[in-house]
């Protein structure tokens, strides 16, 4: 009795959780896995800016300091203390993590519908490939990890060269691109065969291997892939499905929704968007004074004057410049907006690119024109040949563009930094400005060469054995 | 034997004062005494004795010694010079007694091992019968009744006049009376009983004298209760503390913790939290865990398991707190935290009694003093707005309200005009009241104790309260000679309402703001008065109204045991209980109430099932003389089952804001859902006490737990204990040593466990992650969790050496004791490689230190009319991290830049940060410091610890602990006459307090200001301040808040709590038929003095809490409530 009575009390299982032992058994059940990578993905992406714009020229920090570290990303002091650095470590190999399971266990079900494997796979291999993409980008060399690890496993756990995340990346996505359904297809949110081949394409532009980034990228011509006419429609809930979204994380309002609508917003919220912003950061006039009167990618990007949603209707509005780009209306904090992860613009600028590189100057140029005209809505600021006659006025043409195009997205830090333009870029920048004394606030900062990979992590390195994960040079 | 029936009353009483613990246990854990077949037991045993002219009471004292027994007798009874000699060889004892005492006209009646002398019926007229009266003029004759503490009438006490032989002995009415001669008027009378302080009275002109006899609390033979059991405190080989309900129900708060505030050394109870029901932190000995909970397992009558937020105190007798593993080992399992045992009030045989006891009071706010309005509100606002400005480097000359200043530079001058101290305006006087009837009486085979409570606590800021309502019924039935059964039933229901906010929310709501409502309903809000640059708050009154937070709770503990005497010595005690608790907790936000205008509700109900079997064999006996030995073996099986159901509200999704349950709304598919969990604990148990001669004593103890929160492999842990103690002032060569009264060396080692970390931790768990494909939301997983095996039993080793003194018949007593407690294998959620997949994973690693010294005085400083007790306790303990598992150090550091860190050789979450040196005076001062990037004047100089000139993580320190480096406490006891008066004091040293609610009574986004928080900042270099103060501002938090600026000491001095109290003398009683009314009046926090430079409103303020986990901040306060004086008027009646 005695015996029976301590079975009943010790041998107990979880009644509302599902746990290693008896998941991963079904269809359902590595879907919701798969939806799982997504989920982690969805959940980091909105404060990528903090590593990716915050260092660059387009923002920068206010009074409000609700982000530890990010005042040091702004003053270009990176430490590998800096807990954004090793939060986004974390999040990306949890990330990581979830898709090495997916593939782990993907041989286990067997009531697969057709290509529903296929299908999973592809997607495990497309996020695993896009999450060390964002790694090797930041860090260099990272740990290669494309099984599950033990504790003990992950402490004696080095880091690749960049080489080989490289290759491992190039790997996964021609996997990946053999095993997705197509993009008209897919899901809205859901990788896709030309998400895929997108991302190749943009990783064989950062290996420099222009001929390779042709191929994919011709592969995207007559998909149905095209520019917006209006820039403003793309960061609109209503028209955030179009053509010219090639991969987007997708959001719901207040269910499922993101906070970078709210980051840039000020403290007082915006009447019609948001009644409460979190003044994360101010755009710099450094980005606010190269756009062009007319080009109307600034009203979609910037807005300069301020109004309290709780002042009176005679009360004048006050300069008081924040990110526009994201602010459609929204609960704090819970925007249904999507993140694009890349846009077809961004095909065609790095078609331009290429063709320059492969010394097709006509041909980027006319690619950088579909920009700029979609931007202006007409050829009156197209650019010339003259304007790309040398390298150098190329890479200022293409980087301006590049900037004024994806501000705020996450590009500009990786564009200058693959192009050698960050340390010239970034040494001196005008943060804020005074409209009445016509004056901005000059801030000068020492890049060095180094900083072209962020430091690992310091925790992560205490936390592997001894000597085992080793720092970038320079930090 | 003699009539039982003529003694029932005296013996009753006597059992019942004396006894009661001892009566209480058999009848729960079915110790066989208590039955007469084993009082012919001990009468035949047989003796051997030899004496020759030896004073009575030591003969005796050596029967009692060499047998087992135990004697009651008032000392006039037997003489105390006569002498008698007497030889017995292996003979029966009563047949020695009658020896004895029958010349003596003393006959004896047996209970339990107790020996009750008594005056031979026929000889009962004390001036008569005693040999050595002297035959007077009875000139007067006084008379009069003694009663106990609680106003019962004491039979058996004698009285004898000073002096002389000459006295008498109350009847079964505690009646007495007296001749005395001429001449003896200025006669003083000695009353004594045992268990009793002796008490000397003038007799003065009196013809009635009627005496009150005081419970003596140091008598040796006090029982203290221990894990499944209770011991002869003489006896106790480990550390444990004890608190009798002498008066602690008489201190008007909420919750039964705050009554032993000050009271226990080594136990440290805070309360973070000011709000009305808000449950205290306990520490017994330091925290030795951080993932796992430090809190100490609560038993109450033999449940573990339990919460003091059930217990009333009202229905207390006493608490025990295990400190040591040794003590603690018994309940092995959960014991890591210390062990606290409450044991409520029994039934007593005897005449039913009624008690009603009440007190009503009211609570006001200590508050601050410093405030700022007006005129003077308006210049430090200006001087904050040109601060910034001449940062920006505008021209700070240029009129306040002048066009070419920004917007956000200039200030509104509406801010002159009000000036409402929203403090005042938000804390007010709140009523505490609380109500009990109990009613306890029974015959020889039931008895019962059954009372009722209703409490109700108000808090100070609107809309905030704690309400009680609670039931307890405990019924013994002694069955037939062998078999016991009692019932215990404890239904609790409590209903509470608390502020949505913390405290700096609130009152830091500026001057210009007023607290009237506007025609259409709403409350002004800052932004009102002055659009630009102010908080987007709203009134503290929307705020307070808007959000309605309210829970309840419904808890009923219940128990039913049977005992059986299964042979002589051996008996077996089997019970069930259950402890069941539904909860519910309901929240709604109106629209008015928030910054965004969105509407918000959430529900939540709970339940929770434990159910616990016990079953516990006890066996004594005496071999031979001298050797006592008490077993016990047991079986415990503990299953607790909950089910948690949440719903959710999609902001802003409330139809109206009329009908705030959330059918009126729009439910949230991600937020809602019903989750169910179980836990088993199957224990087996068994523990050795042994005694030799009353001098040596050994206690041993096994116990080992199977926990269903482990995996399979490592499912069970073993605890195992052993104590000894050498009573040194039983020796023989100390028995001249008349002084000392008690001298006891202990020391003892043991083992406890911690499981508390959460059901099913052992398995890796898969959770919910959503996505919207296609703009759907849908439900994906993912595994949040490594899965350990491995993972098994925190265990916790201590040693503890303690040394017990009693002085001058125990007038003095003094415990010391040095303990080391080193948790191993701590349950720890350890930091991983992110290359795993997870941050970090439950695994046991790490060893944490604590050690400390405690010491407990106990004096009584005046014995006769006027009485004064006094009892305190120092202690210190030292909390050292000794292992983290192969690194060094762990560094949690809060956004605004203070850190908290794990250290290999250092206290858990000491503060980490810079070292402010000063302030950058000026322009000057920045160019030729070390300083943090960006840094302006105004802002803090820190000192460059590694000295290579500039300013980073390196340089930050260890900057100090939240944990106190010496804890006091003292309790003082008066008596004089009817009076009586009890004073609690409690001293806290060298924590400290991270207070960073300072910066919003600094000004930032135009909030309330205090005078002590912004006079001596550095405002520009014309008005530098004091040098040691930076320019504060919501901006400027980088360059402060990650020094030690915030860090102020958080040591206090407190009087806890006054109690006057006065009982009506018996004449008027008498009259009234009323058996004993007393009334008191009582202030708690009378006194709370904190050292110069502490802005908090508590010291023990922390609103972070304590250790919970690896990102804990303890310290931190950030709104924590003021502490509350509460005077209150009090009434118990018995009758």
């Amino acid at each position: 009795m005695m015996s029976g009575c301590q079975e009943n009390i010790l041998d107990l299982t979880p009644p509302s959780t599902l746990t290693e032992v008896n998941f991963y058994k079904t269809n359902a059940d590595m879907d919701a896995a798969v939806l799982g990578i997504y989920s982690r993905y969805q959940a980091r992406i909105s404060k990528d800016w903090t590593l990716t714009e915050m260092p660059t020229d387009n923002i920068h920090r206010t009074g409000y300091f609700n982000i530890g570290g990010l005042d040091e990303i702004n003053t270009l002091s990176f430490s590998p203390e800096n807990p954004l650095f090793s939060s986004f470590w974390i999040n990306t190999y949890n990330a990581i993590f979830r898709s090495n399971a997916l593939l782990n266990y993907i041989d286990v079900p067997t009531d697969y519908p057709a290509n529903k494997k296929e299908q999973y796979t592809g997607e495990a291999k497309f996020m695993r490939g896009l999450l060390y993409f964002d790694l090797v980008r930041r860090f260099g060399g990272v740990p290669n990890v494309t099984s599950l690890l033990s504790v003990e496993e992950s402490r004696e756990k080095g880091r690749a060269t960049e080489d080989e995340i490289y290759e491992l990346i190039i790997t996964d996505l021609k996997d990946a691109i053999d095993l997705l359904p197509e993009w008209k297809t897919a899901a809205k949110g859901r990788a896709s065969n030309a998400a895929a081949i997108a991302l190749l394409a943009k990783v064989y532009v950062y290996r420099q291997n222009w001929q390779a980034a042709t191929t994919y990228l011709d592969m995207l011509d007559n998909q149905g892939f095209g520019l917006q006419s209006n820039y403003a429609s793309l960061w609109k809930e209503e028209t955030e499905d179009n053509d010219e979204i090639v991969f987007a994380i997708k959001y719901l309002p207040s269910v499922n929704g993101q906070d970078l609508s709210t980051d840039f917003l000020p403290y007082f919220g915006v009447s019609g968007i948001a009644a409460r912003g979190s003044e994360n950061a101010f755009p710099s006039w450094s980005l606010m004074k190269k756009f062009h009167q007319d080009d109307t990618r600034k009203k979609a990007t910037i807005t300069e004057y301020w109004k309290a949603p709780t002042s009176g209707a005679e009360d004048p509005e006050i300069w008081y410049p924040y990110v526009r780009k994201f602010a459609n209306q929204h609960v704090a904090g819970a925007s249904g907006l999507d993140i694009p992860v890349i846009r077809y613009a961004d095909i065609i600028l790095l078609k331009a690119e290429v063709a320059y590189r492969l010394n097709q100057p006509a041909e980027a140029l006319a690619q950088l024109n579909k920009i700029r005209e979609r931007a202006f809505g007409s050829a009156e600021h197209n650019y010339k040949a003259a304007d790309i006659a040398s390298e150098d006025a190329f890479l200022d043409v293409l980087l301006l563009e590049r900037q004024l195009e994806f501000a705020l997205e996450g590009e500009r830090w990786f564009d200058l930094v693959r192009t050698g333009r960050f340390i010239t870029e970034l040494s001196e920048i005008e943060w804020s400005y005074n409209p009445v004394t016509k004056l901005a606030q000059t801030v000068k900062f020492k890049i060095e060469p180094h900083m072209k990979y962020f430091p690992i992590p310091l925790n992560q390195i205490d936390l592997a054995s001894q000597g085992v994960l080793k720092q970038n040079d320079g930090y | 034997m003699k009539n039982l029936k003529d003694l029932g009353p005296l013996v009753r009483k006597v059992m019942k004062v004396t006894f009661c613990q001892m009566i209480l246990i058999s009848l729960l854990y079915g110790l066989s005494y208590a039955h007469s077949g084993r009082a012919q037991d001990l009468l035949q045993k047989k003796i051997s004795l030899h004496a020759q002219n030896q004073k009575i009471a030591d003969i005796l004292q050596t029967i009692s010694k060499t047998s087992s027994v135990r004697f009651m007798y008032s000392p006039e009874l037997i003489g105390s010079e006569r002498k008698i000699s007497i030889k017995a060889e292996n003979k029966q004892l009563d047949a020695v007694l009658d020896e004895i005492l029958t010349p003596l006209n003393i006959e004896y009646e047996v209970f339990n091992r107790q020996i009750l002398l008594k005056r031979t019926a026929s000889a009962n007229t004390p001036d008569n019968t005693s040999p050595e009266r002297i035959r007077t003029n009875s000139l007067a004759v006084i008379k009069g009744t003694v009663t106990d503490e609680k106003g019962e009438p004491l039979p058996g006490v004698s009285i004898l006049v000073k002096g002389s032989q000459r006295g008498a002995v109350t009847d079964t009415n505690g009646s007495w009376e007296l001749s005395l001669s001429e001449g003896e008027t200025d006669a003083v009378l000695v009353f004594s009983f045992v268990g009793y302080l002796p008490q000397e009275i003038n007799v003065g002109n009196r013809q009635l004298i009627d005496v009150k006899l005081v419970p003596n609390s140091t008598e040796l033979e006090e029982l203290v209760v221990v894990g499944y059991g209770t011991m002869k405190k003489s006896s106790v080989t480990a550390a444990i503390a004890k608190v009798e309900n002498r008066n602690l129900d008489q201190i008007p708060a909420g919750r039964a913790e705050t009554a032993l505030v000050g009271r226990l050394a080594g136990v440290n109870i805070t309360n973070s939290r000011n709000t009305p029901g808000s449950a205290p932190t306990i520490r017994i000995r330091g925290a030795g865990s951080i993932t796992a909970s430090n809190d100490p397992l609560v038993v109450i009558d033999g449940f573990p398991g339990g919460s003091l937020a059930n217990v009333n105190m009202n229905d207390v007798e006493s608490i025990e707190v295990l400190k040591d593993a040794s003590s603690a080992a018994i309940y092995g399992s959960r014991g890591a935290g210390g062990v606290i045992i409450v044991t409520t009030k029994k039934g007593k045989t005897g005449k039913p009694q009624l008690n009603f006891n009440t007190y009503v009071g009211v609570g006001h706010a200590i508050k601050h003093n410093d405030w700022i309005s007006g005129q003077e509100y308006y210049d430090y606002q200006a001087r904050y707005i040109n601060r910034d400005y001449a940062w920006q480097g505008g021209d700070v000359t240029l009129p306040m309200d002048d066009i070419r200043r920004p917007d956000n530079m200039k200030v509104n001058s509406v801010i002159k005009e009000g000036d409402y101290i929203w403090e005042d305006i938000l804390l007010n006087a709140a009523p505490i009241q609380n109500y009990n009837l109990s009613a306890r009486g029974g015959t020889d085979n039931v008895s019962y104790y059954v009372s009722g409570t209703y409490k109700n606590e108000q808090g100070v800021l609107l809309n905030s309260w704690y309400k009680t309502y609670s039931l307890r019924a405990n019924v013994d039935v002694k069955v037939n000679k062998y078999i016991k059964a009692g019932f215990m039933l404890n239904p609790n229901f409590n209903d509470r309402r608390t502020a949505p906010v913390s405290m700096e929310a609130i009152v830091k709501t500026a001057p210009f703001v007023s607290p009237t409502i506007n025609p259409n309903g709403t409350y002004p809000r800052p932004l009102d008065y002055w659009g630009t640059n102010v908080s987007a708050q709203v009134s503290p009154f929307a705020t307070l109204n808007g959000i309605k937070n309210t829970s309840s709770a419904f808890n009923n503990v219940g128990e039913m045991f049977v005992a059986v005497d299964l042979a002589k010595g051996l008996s077996l005690r089997s019970s069930l209980g259950g402890n069941i608790t539904y909860s519910t907790a309901e929240s709604f936000t109106a629209g008015y109430a928030t910054t965004n205008n969105l509407n918000a509700g959430n529900a939540t109900d709970s339940r929770s099932i434990n159910l616990l079997n016990e079953n516990v064999l006890n066996y004594n006996t005496t071999i031979g003389d001298a050797h006592v030995i008490n077993v016990l073996g047991g079986a415990s099986y503990q299953k607790a089952t909950s089910r948690n159901a949440v719903l959710t509200a999609l902001p802003g999704t409330f139809g109206n804001e009329i009908i705030e349950t959330l059918n009126n709304a729009t439910i949230s598919q991600v937020a809602s859902s019903t989750s169910k969990s179980v836990w088993g604990l199957a224990s087996y148990f068994a523990r050795l006490n042994y005694a030799y001669q009353d001098k040596y004593l050994l206690s041993a103890s096994f116990r080992t737990d199977g926990s269903s929160r482990f995996g399979p492999q490592n499912r069970w842990g073993s605890f195992p204990s052993a104590s000894v103690a050498w009573r040194i002032s039983q020796e023989e060569f100390m028995k001249n040593a008349d002084f000392i009264s008690e001298l006891k060396l202990r020391a003892s080692y043991g083992v406890v466990g911690n499981f508390n970390i959460g059901d099913f931790r052992y398995l890796g768990s898969i959770g919910n992650a959503y996505y919207s494909p296609n703009g759907i939301l849908t439900k994906g997983q993912a595994q949040t969790s490594f899965g350990n095996n491995s993972l098994r039993w925190e265990r916790t080793q201590s040693k503890n050496f303690g040394f017990e003194l009693g002085v001058l018949n125990n007038r003095i007593s003094m415990n010391i004791d040095y303990y080391i407690k080193r948790t191993n294998d701590l349950l720890y959620d350890v930091s991983i490689p992110a290359t795993s997949g997870f941050s970090n994973t439950i695994v046991n690693i790490g060893d944490i230190e604590n050690q400390g010294i405690e010491l407990e005085l106990n004096t009584r400083n005046f014995t006769g009319e006027f009485r004064w007790e006094t009892a305190f306790n120092i202690s210190k303990n030292n909390n050292k991290v000794k292992s983290l598992g192969g690194i060094d150090e762990v560094i949690n550091t809060h956004t605004r830049g203070m850190a908290w860190l794990l250290r290999v050789g250092q206290p858990m979450f000491s503060y980490y940060g810079y070292k402010l040196k000063g302030v950058l005076m000026n322009e000057e001062d920045v160019q030729n410091n070390p300083i943090i990037s960006g840094s302006k004047p105004g802002n803090t100089k820190y000192e460059d610890i590694n000295g290579d000139g500039k300013i980073d993580p390196n340089d930050r320190i260890i900057l100090g602990s939240y944990l106190p480096k010496v804890v006091m406490g003292m309790v003082n006891d008066f008596a004089w006459k009817n009076f009586d008066m009890s004073v609690v004091m409690q001293s806290s040293l060298g924590a400290k307090m991270y207070n960073l609610e300072n910066l919003y009574y600094q000004g930032a986004t135009v909030s309330a200001m205090r005078r002590s928080l912004v006079e001596n900042q550095w405002w520009s270099e014309a008005e530098p301040g004091d040098g040691k103060s930076p320019a504060t501002a919501l901006s400027q938090l980088a360059y402060v808040s990650n020094s030690d600026f915030y860090l102020e000491d958080a040591s206090f001095v407190a009087v806890r709590n006054i109690i006057l109290g006065y009982t009506l003398k018996p004449e008027i009683l008498n009259k009234i038929k009323i058996n004993n009314v007393r009334v008191y009046a009582s202030v708690s926090n009378a006194l709370m003095l904190t050292k110069k430079g502490f802005n908090g409103y508590n010291p023990e303020g922390f609103t972070s809490g304590e250790i919970n986990g690896i990102s804990s901040m303890p310290g931190f306060n950030n709104g924590a409530e003021p502490i509350n004086r509460v005077y209150a008027l009090g009434l118990n009646l018995n009758f």
